[in-house]
């Protein structure tokens, strides 16, 4: 397969949540009351939210499945995926802010401040701008070395994700503890298996 | 103790079924004129079950429900559409999703149903909901629920004064407090069975004895003019209006009477997030969201019908004295 149609297929998948969710609220806006529920504004920032772990926890899976089972032809697609993050992310953040909140700025900033799970999702999504800006080619040049070391942040930005879910349970604990569990796995492969490919290249 | 009356209910208020159900009709034909200039949602929010037969319930409790008098209670206030009340529910029994419980629940059997009596009290025993019920006159309420996730509704549900049923198990000086239990049946509710909860069934609530006595505190048995239908806590559950959601317990097959303040199950869970009183209080927040506000469903996307939460969801006339010289943040 080339690497244009694999491309083509990612895309497709991924974008597939955005196209169901908007297709719901176009019914909704049309009349078609059941669709989301009584809250659909909730339903809507739910569904990206999961949507921008999805895609998070695809892209850290990148480098794992590429020694687990030898699967390089992801790394190329990786950008796509960490832009899929951005996307969702955006769209989840604004959902929440236009739905939830109707816009009222006061309750935005106070919220964002007092209530620490979404002082943690939006730190999260503040840390994947520069991600996003620098994902191009042309910075990944300018940037060098550097922009390794840089692109390293969404460490810190999956578990930021998983503690804004861990933080929100109230009686049932699987899904958020799944997500996490995941999203440990795939970041403990990458200092794991360094570190046991250091132990019996010494011996 | 003096029970202060919630409302003075002059007679002429005071409407025949027969009324109720032409102000049905008027509704009804109203949410066909709204619908027909595409105004759906508010529609929706009109629409009429009269002339359906009941689904719920045996048959004598559903001539009794549609046999309850009208009050003033709540009367002008925009009711929640009768699809959200009974598909937009947190009934934890049945699942943690909201539409969980209407999915689940039809494996509820709440006939025959009976309530065991039981602590610091004359009359103990196990009762039929039909010995219950009996010469107990229904009516119907409007009140507003406020849940503590911040989302509310406005809901006509029929029922009796709590204080009514208690009287008649003769409480005595010692009790403090009146304690509810859900029931448990992992065989018939699904949620009961899930490995991945946090609650220790079965599902615990409890009030001060003054609480209960309160006139506003209903003992509900139906809803839009029907039984209550089983994701709604059939056959018999509390409202408790200026309390959050979760005070209001479902499927009752409990009271008890203690001297000492009982542990609620949100309680025991995060005592931190959940109190015994759970006032609804708008200057009090949850440690993870605002209080201050609520969304009254059915939200719109672009109308998310965001307003202002009172103190005691609006309901301080008739029962803020019973909090007099509380710390409300100390005693949330």
């Amino acid at each position: 397969m080339t690497v244009f149609i694999r491309r083509c297929l990612i895309f497709s998948a991924l974008f597939t949540p955005f196209a169901y969710i908007f297709a719901q609220i176009v019914a909704l806006q049309m009349g078609n009351y059941d669709i989301l529920g009584p809250e659909p504004g909730k339903a809507i920032t739910w569904f990206t939210g999961q949507w921008a772990f999805n895609s998070l926890l695809l892209t850290l899976a990148v480098t794992p499945l590429k020694s687990w089972l030898g699967w390089k032809w992801l790394v190329v697609h990786r950008r796509m995926l960490g832009l899929f993050v951005m996307f969702y992310a955006t769209l989840h953040l604004f959902s929440y802010v236009i739905f939830l909140l109707a816009w009222e700025w006061g309750d935005i900033g106070s919220e964002l401040i007092e209530r620490p799970y979404l002082t943690l999702g939006f730190i999260a999504w503040l840390l994947l701008i520069p991600l996003t800006i620098t994902s191009t080619k042309g910075w990944q040049r300018r940037l060098k070395r550097n922009w390794k070391s840089l692109h390293k942040l969404v460490y810190l930005i999956a578990i930021l994700c998983a503690v804004h879910y861990l933080l929100q349970i109230r009686s049932n604990w699987f899904e958020p503890t799944l997500y996490a569990l995941i999203a440990l796995l795939l970041l403990g492969q990458r200092f794991s298996w360094k570190a046991l490919k250091g132990y019996f290249n010494r011996s | 103790m003096i029970i202060k009356t919630a409302v003075d209910i002059p007679s002429s208020e005071i409407t025949s079924h027969s009324a109720y159900l032409n102000r049905r009709k008027f509704m009804q034909q109203s949410g066909l004129a709204l619908a027909a200039m595409g105004l759906s949602s508010a529609a929706s929010s009109l629409e009429s079950h009269e002339g359906q037969p009941p689904r719920f319930g045996p048959d004598w409790l559903s001539q009794q429900v549609a046999g309850a008098t009208e009050t003033p209670f709540g009367k002008g206030e925009k009711l929640t559409p009768y699809r959200d009340v009974t598909s937009y529910n947190n009934f934890y029994e049945f699942g943690t999703g909201k539409d969980d419980p209407a999915r689940n629940a039809g494996s509820l059997i709440t006939d025959p149903w009976s309530v065991t009596v039981e602590g610091e009290c004359e009359t103990q025993g196990s009762f039929n909901l039909e010995d219950i019920l009996k010469s107990m006159p229904l009516e119907e309420r409007i009140y507003r629920l406020r849940c503590v996730e911040a989302w509310s509704m406005v809901i006509p549900w029929i029922g009796f004064p709590l204080a009514d049923l208690i009287k008649r198990f003769k409480p005595l000086s010692s009790a403090k407090y009146v304690e509810f239990t859900t029931l448990e049946a992992p065989k018939q509710m699904i949620g009961q069975r899930s490995r991945f909860s946090t609650i220790d069934w079965p599902y615990v609530e409890a009030l001060r004895i003054d609480e209960a006595m309160n006139p506003l505190t209903l003992m509900a048995v139906g809803l839009y003019g029907e039984v209550l239908p089983k994701q709604n806590g059939a056959p018999l559950r509390l409202v408790i209006p200026w309390k959050y959601g979760f005070k209001s317990i479902k499927s009752i097959v409990k009271i008890r009477f203690t001297e000492t303040p009982p542990i609620n199950t949100w309680q025991a869970i995060a005592p931190r997030e959940y109190g015994f009183y759970a006032n609804v209080n708008p200057e009090v927040s949850h440690p993870r969201w605002s209080q201050a506000k609520e969304r009254r469903l059915p939200s719109g996307l672009f109308s998310a019908n965001r307003i202002e939460t009172q103190m005691f969801n609006g309901y301080g006339e008739q029962v803020a004295h019973l909090y007099k010289g509380m710390d409300l943040r100390k005693n949330y």
